[in-house]
């Protein structure tokens, strides 16, 4: 017992150590890993079979997509409940404009581009409804785009009858079922996704400023960033990321239909919270949000694999998401106590020391009478 | 006054976070009836003391003795049955409810009562008033008052507790010349019903009108304490930064005859009306006027935070636009607010995204990518320039103390290379000696020939630093106080006649 208590703080400390240094993204790595290992044990010939992990890697792209859409708008501090919607939307565009395209006697691959070219243009064009709606009439985010939900994918029922479209050409289906390198296709597009959405996050102009808009819409007024422009933006860039899900689902699932994913949503934004955004803004953890689709469809996929209830894993999900969310609060209140505390200027520490030998013009010691009790023990 | 009974003694408190020290073995004496001063700067540990006695920190070390028990720490809830209240700087109080319900909630949710009536909030605050002399509608919702008014409720609330010693942190950091004469009436009223009052100030003229004995606060210690007649101006400032402060008017003669700015008869309904002056390359104007004067919302409207429904604002002869940030700023208008921690710094933010935030499109190239090497050279050019003291410029901005904000506010400004710097109370709540460093910012980059607008109440700043200053009356121009008449008596006097 006491040569184990004297490894283990030791030991513990070690690993937090690490942790702190890897970040947030790291200890999603650590989960992720720890996720694949569990279940693996659990459930040695099914869960890290080739086949199996190939066919999370084809489940978690469209997923993450609409977890990083979820993030880019989180980050300006709003919300894009639409997103699912303007998938199937995006995803029905392609897919009618394209089968008439074949219909027409149009090759194949020129009606799928033309198809994708569709569906990002359909995507964007709610994207800018939203950002309008946002932007310009400043309804709060979470209605506004609560009502775009309900108007696109009524919209997409209504044209369609609700009915899938089936005969999408073969370079998008494609998409769903190649695979480069053992790498299903779609995967790869989604590394490509992070690393471009990274990159407009963190190196350009409009990155910058949908965060700085997303940490405070007051400051970002005072230091003559255009909120309105970039919220327009931003839910034009949160719909083109969700077109490009759309594109991913009816790929996998060979049609398109206004009713695909209705699960996907909050599954969405648990993972983008997972993944280390900041519900309130200012925050844009576009590789953590990867990890964290991986996390849960791996998760999701162990329970299949072990005939655990899809009822359970619902649960857990939104089990996650309180948790998350719950850490994600008191963590906001530890740094801002911890840095409450440090925003002492370090000067003084320093200067404290210096300042006690220093002549100080003591006009009267201050002398209290003696207490009535005696003498105190503090820890 | 040294006769009346000690109501409150902290002994050899004791307080680190993390390796700071923030108290070093601090005694604070506070008797019945007095007005005490707890005078520091920014970071002396005054608010740290203010916490420990309030029982929301405890102490490392060190006694509390209080009504003559000794303990070695508070509890919040021991702290307000023993009748010590608190008013912080943002009072606190919920503005979607009355002056009534506001006096009232704390004293009725402390007694349990799970139904509040309304008769007897207004018949509690009545009474309150009464006692004050005050005359605020009980009725009226807070969110309709004026700082000052919430401020008086604030206090009102505390007595209602049945205060006995009520600490003021900064009471009249946002408060006009006779807002704080009423103010100071209602510290009288109190003290002679034998409440200890203890304000925390900055200013030192205040110090002196106010109190009876004063203790000052030194990066953590306790380096004077004595009755008010012990201290004078200097020894005070000596005592709360160690060196003589410097005040002296310094003003360059190098103004240039050409104007920048022209304010041209501007008006905006109901907050100010022809406003008109002109500001030269190199010259720094100070703008004063009690506040609800107009003064600030003549700051906005320069923005075009404000619209302004007539006349002209103009940048070396370019009109900027009515309530078009953008347009002003592409005139070359910096601008400086009032609210720093809302409205000048992203506070959660690095420091680094801080200084570039205003400067962004000249941070990129035609395709919007920034181009992180002049990013990195513009942040260490003004954290240099700034003399800003930060241990690595990814750090939060929140890490900086208030000072240093206010620099971080203004170095954002100065990576624009603006043609016009205004500034609204750019020194309000900060330590004398980043004080000093503002200002001295603000003569040199009027040396290159930027012009300074300075937007103060604070009259001994715009003695310091302005060559002439301009005052603003019930939201109209009234008064210039050319170069040659530029003194503290002067501008006092013209700004509150």
């Amino acid at each position: 017992m006491s040569s184990a208590s004297t490894v283990a703080p030791s030991f513990l400390a070690r690993v937090r150590r690490t942790l702190d240094a890897a970040g947030h993204t790291g200890n999603l790595g650590l989960l992720l890993a720890g996720v694949i290992i569990v279940f693996s044990l659990l459930n040695p010939s099914i869960f890290a079979s080739p086949l199996n992990l190939q066919s999370i890697a084809y489940a978690v792209p469209e997923i993450a997509l609409l977890a990083l859409a979820i993030a880019v708008t989180m980050s300006s501090g709003g919300i894009d409940l639409s997103i699912v919607a303007t998938a199937n939307l995006s995803a029905l565009g392609a897919a009618s404009v394209s089968i008439a395209l074949m219909a027409g006697g149009v090759p194949g691959d020129a009606a799928a581009a033309t198809g994708i070219a569709v569906a990002l243009t359909v995507g964007v064009g709610c994207g800018l409804i939203n950002g309008l709606l946002v932007a310009k009439l400043r309804i709060a985010p979470i209605l506004a785009t609560l009502a775009t939900m309900t108007l696109f994918s009524g919209f997409a029922v209504a044209v369609t009858r609700g009915t899938p479209l089936y005969g999408l050409p073969d370079a998008i289906l494609a998409l769903g079922v190649q695979t480069v390198a053992i790498i299903p296709v779609s995967f790869w597009l989604l590394i490509l996704a992070v690393v471009v959405i990274w990159a407009v996050m963190n190196r350009t102009g409009l990155g910058l400023r949908i965060i700085l808009v997303g940490a405070s819409p007051e400051a970002a007024d005072y230091t003559g960033i255009r909120r309105s422009r970039v919220l327009l933006s931003t839910y034009a860039l949160s719909g083109a990321i969700a077109a490009l899900a759309g594109i991913l689902m009816s790929a996998r699932s060979a049609s398109a239909t206004a009713e695909y994913g209705s699960s996907y949503l909050l599954l969405a934004i648990t993972i983008a919270v997972l993944g280390g955004t900041n519900p309130l803004g200012g925050r844009a953890p576009i590789v953590g949000v990867g990890v964290a689709a991986i996390v849960l469809q791996a998760i999701s996929s162990g329970f299949n694999g072990l005939h655990i209830s899809p009822y359970i894993y619902q649960i857990l999900q939104g089990l996650i998401l309180v948790v998350v969310l719950v850490v994600e609060v008191r963590r906001g209140r530890l740094t801002k106590w911890i840095t409450r505390m440090m925003s002492r200027p370090p000067a003084d520490g320093a200067a404290l020391a210096a300042s006690t030998g220093a002549a100080t013009p003591l006009k009267e010691q201050p002398t209290p009478k003696p207490l009535t009790q005696g003498s105190h023990e503090h820890d | 006054m040294t006769d009346n009974p000690v109501v409150l003694r902290a002994r050899g408190i004791d307080k680190s976070y993390g390796g700071v020290h923030a108290l070093a073995d601090a005694d604070l004496e506070i008797r019945a009836g007095e007005v005490h001063c707890l005078a520091g700067a920014n970071g002396s540990g005054k608010s740290t003391l203010i916490k420990i006695l309030s029982g929301v920190e405890a102490p490392d070390r060190g006694e509390i003795e209080i009504a003559g028990t000794v303990t070695s720490k508070l509890s919040v809830v021991g702290s307000i049955s023993h009748g010590i209240q608190v008013i912080y700087q943002d009072l606190s109080l919920f503005p979607n409810l009355t002056v009534a319900e506001n006096v009232a909630m704390t004293t009725r949710v402390a007694g349990r009562a799970r139904i509040i009536s309304i008769t007897a909030a207004r018949e509690l605050t009545l009474t309150v008033m009464k006692r004050l002399e005050l005359d605020i509608d009980p009725d009226a919702l807070l969110e309709e008052l004026s700082v000052a008014q919430r401020q008086l409720v604030a206090i009102c609330r505390a007595i209602a507790n049945d205060v006995r010693v009520l600490f003021m942190d900064e009471p009249t950091t946002a408060l006009t010349w006779n807002e704080v004469g009423t103010l100071f009436q209602v510290v009288s009223a109190l003290k002679a019903d034998g409440v200890a009052i203890v304000f925390v100030s900055h200013k030192t003229e205040e110090v002196f009108a106010l109190s009876d004995r004063i203790t000052v606060l030194r990066n953590g210690k306790v380096v004077a304490v004595g009755g008010v007649a012990e201290f004078d101006r200097d020894s005070l400032v000596e005592a709360l930064i160690g060196r003589q402060e410097l005040e002296e008017r310094i003003v360059s003669s190098d103004v240039h005859d050409s104007p920048v700015l022209e304010v041209n008869s501007i008006s905006a309904p109901g907050l100010f009306a022809e406003i008109s002056f002109t500001a030269h390359a190199g010259e720094i104007i100070g703008l004063t006027g009690l506040m609800g004067s107009g003064r600030s919302e003549v700051a906005d409207a320069i923005f075009g935070i404000i619209p302004f429904t007539s006349g002209r604002v103009a940048v070396d002869g370019h009109d900027i636009r009515s309530g078009d940030v953008a347009s002003a700023i592409s005139a070359g208008i910096a601008y400086v607010p009032s609210d720093r921690l809302t409205q000048g710094i992203f506070l959660d933010q690095a420091i680094s995204r801080n200084l570039v935030a205003s400067s962004i499109s000249s941070l990129a190239n035609k395709l919007g990518w920034l181009r992180p090497k002049a990013i990195r050279a513009g942040v260490d050019k003004l954290i240099d320039e700034l003399s800003l003291k930060v241990g690595s410029p990814d750090d939060p901005v929140s890490s900086l103390s208030g000072g240093n904000q206010q620099r971080v506010v203004i170095g954002k400004w100065l990576a624009t290379n603006p043609r016009v710097l205004v500034l609204n109370g750019p020194t309000v709540g900060v330590d004398i000696g980043s004080k000093a460093a503002i200002l001295q910012i603000l003569r040199e980059k009027a040396a290159q020939g930027i012009t300074v607008l300075l937007i103060s109440d604070d009259v001994p700043e715009l003695v310091s630093v302005c060559h002439r200053v301009l005052v603003v009356r019930r939201g109209r121009l009234v008064d210039e106080i050319a170069s040659q008449n530029v003194t503290v008596e002067a501008v006092r006097e013209r700004s509150i006649a």
